[in-house]
């Protein structure tokens, strides 16, 4: 969880932008802008079922299933965001005091971690994309029969988009951290 | 390899690469995506690390942390914490050592809208600490007072520690949330009973030596009405969203969106809430959100591919016979708990070890409530203890005051770790207090 504090200070070199990775920004903020406002709406729509329930005595339809699909969503659109903040809970036990020390080590330490996270967020992707593609073949939905259906794959391409979008996020912080190597080295 | 030797080194690898600095749920998704590929193959890897993805976090019941997570948060800024303060400070001024026992009570108050230990002491090393030196407090037993009774917010409801050990252990959120009562209200009894002994017999560590004078300051004079209107809001945040969940009105997803509804309006209402501030609350709970919600789902991955590898099973066995026996591997667990608050955060302690720990203490027939209660007690310890109690960070930062040493910090909360031993052995020795709520 986020009770660390943020030790992970952007280095010059990454603030320094580039139009590409201005671009890239907005995409992935705005993405979790997205999610941030979804937290917002899955509040509303809690609440008016429940005065709904209380007052009117009946619920309103689809309500469990949709809280459920739109917290995966807001998960996911936000995951890029927090990668790029540096937000995934991780000890600083040994790597900030590391790295003030030897730079270089550290940095590369981190982009291995970095690397790892891509490889990984990209091992999701490519199953969810499967599982896309099964949804869009079988016409997966949510809800009863004749009554009120939503289709599974609008949620499911969005969680798609944004695991790509953190591994693209990871994959990025691999450049720049080994970028930054480099910039050293050149330092010295 | 057998599928136990890969759990083993899987838990190795783990440990090693996360106090490397990995981010604990990559981790944990490496480990289990490596153990499932060598325990089966690569094929059956990849499918689960999607399925985990897509569905471990598709339930109704996770929609609580962000909704609970922005109640925190706009209670926070509404300064509805200094008010809680005021009310007990005029209530117990005339006790030894009265602001310090006012500390812990209102914090056990203030627990009960938020869900995290980290909020609590915000606030009140805001709130409490600049009060209780004016009134010739020590810093160090002052901040200790905030940092000790900051670990309450885990144990009263509603709790996210209590929200991810139900998830863990297939227990209802409601109940923890009741077993969470008792215990917190236990903890809040002998914080108050230390720092009274200490404010009688130990009075150099609680105030500023020869500094009699500033004892005497005056208190701020609140009228009846004005205890009232500070405690008003607070109290019906509290009736709404306790009153909903136990009055069977309300699950706890709508007690949370009823909640954080209720603090939205109560900010408004106060006028402490700019369109700014409001977006910056809501990416700060998405932010928290997602690195909580992130890290269940890479704990579901690894809780399946350790019981794929039979370890779990084998610890059992191992633990709980002539070896150990139950309450053997009940201390075992608490202090490697205990040890792992040294070096990362409660979620994650919770989320590496109950995988391996939840069978065991099945098997042992342990009651799973009384077993949640007990690891969160011990989890909130390491939020106190060296070297990196997380409350003591918070406190030092949110202060902002050079003089103020971290070590005088810890100093400061050693009492109430102490404390919080001597509640663990109560809790251990009568269940009931735990269970008994829960099971009504």
């Amino acid at each position: 969880m986020n009770e660390k504090n943020n030790n992970f200070v952007a280095p010059k070199w990454e603030r320094q932008s580039h139009w590409l990775s201005r671009y890239w920004s907005i995409i992935a903020d705005g993405l979790g802008a997205i999610g941030t406002i979804l937290i917002g709406v899955l509040m509303i729509i809690i609440c008016s079922d429940v005065v709904m329930r209380n007052l009117f005595g009946s619920s309103l339809p689809l309500v469990s299933e949709l809280g459920a699909l739109t917290l995966v969503m807001i998960v996911f659109l936000q995951l890029g965001t927090t990668v790029r903040h540096e937000r995934l809970a991780r000890t600083e036990l040994f790597l900030p005091p590391f790295t003030a020390k030897f730079p270089r080590a550290g940095m590369f330490v981190k982009a291995m971690w970095d690397l790892v996270g891509a490889v990984l967020c990209g091992f999701i992707a490519n199953s969810t994309y499967k599982i896309l593609l099964k949804d869009l073949k079988f016409d997966n939905y949510i809800g009863v029969t004749g009554v009120l259906t939503i289709p599974t794959w609008p949620f499911r391409l969005m969680i798609l988009i944004g695991i790509t979008v953190a591994a693209i996020q990871f994959f990025i912080h691999v450049i720049t951290g080994i970028k930054a190597i480099f910039a050293l080295k050149e330092e010295e | 390899m057998t599928g136990i030797e890969i759990g083993i080194l899987a838990i190795g690898i783990l440990i090693l690469a996360i106090s490397l600095g990995m981010p604990i749920g990559v981790g944990m998704l490496l480990v289990s995506f490596g153990g499932v590929m060598m325990i089966r193959n690569e094929r059956v890897a990849m499918s689960m690390i999607g399925s985990v993805a897509n569905d471990s976090l598709r339930e109704y019941l996770f929609a609580v942390v962000p909704l609970f997570v922005l109640m925190g948060l706009l209670v926070t800024v509404s300064g509805v914490g200094k008010d809680t303060f005021d009310v007990f400070e005029r209530l117990m001024r005339k006790l030894v050592g009265g602001l310090g026992v006012a500390t812990v009570f209102a914090n056990a108050v203030f627990a009960s809208i938020t869900g995290v230990s980290i909020a609590s002491a915000t606030v009140f090393s805001k709130v409490a600490v600049p009060e209780m030196t004016r009134h010739g407090y020590t810093k160090r037993f002052a901040t200790g007072v905030v940092a000790g009774s900051s670990v309450l917010g885990m144990l009263i409801p509603p709790s996210l520690l209590m929200i991810v050990y139900a998830v863990l252990a297939e227990e209802s959120v409601g109940r923890m949330f009741l077993a969470g009562v008792g215990p917190g209200l236990l903890l809040a009894g002998l914080f108050s009973l230390a720092i009274i002994g200490m404010a009688m017999w130990r009075k150099d560590f609680v105030f500023e030596a020869g500094d009699d004078a500033a004892k005497d300051v005056e208190f701020e004079e609140l009228s009846g009405l004005d205890i009232i209107r500070k405690a008003l809001p607070i109290f019906s945040l509290v009736t709404l969203v306790l009153g909903g969940l136990y009055g069977g009105f309300l699950n706890p997803t709508e007690a949370g969106a009823v909640g954080a509804a209720g603090a939205l309006v109560i900010a408004l209402l106060r006028r402490s809430l700019t369109l700014k501030i409001f977006w910056n609350l809501l990416v700060e709970s998405g932010h928290i959100t997602v690195s909580v919600l992130f890290l269940i789902m890479a704990a579901t991955f690894f809780s399946r591919m350790l019981a794929m590898s039979g370890l779990p099973n084998m610890l059992g066995e191992i633990l709980l016979g002539d070896f150990l026996g139950p309450y053997g591997f009940l201390l075992l667990f608490l202090v490697i708990v205990i040890l792992l608050g040294c070096l990362i955060d409660s979620i994650s302690i919770m989320l590496i070890l109950l995988p391996i720990a939840l069978p065991v203490a099945q098997q042992a027939g342990f009651d799973l409530i009384w077993f949640g209660v007990m690891t969160v007690v011990a989890v909130e310890m390491g939020l106190l203890t060296p070297p990196f109690g997380l409350s003591v960070y918070t406190i030092k930062a949110a202060m902002n005051d050079p003089d103020l040493k971290v070590g005088d910090i810890f100093r400061g909360a050693m009492p109430f770790v102490l404390a919080m031993v001597v509640g663990l052995v109560i809790l251990a020795i009568f269940p009931q207090i735990s269970i008994w709520l829960a099971r009504l």
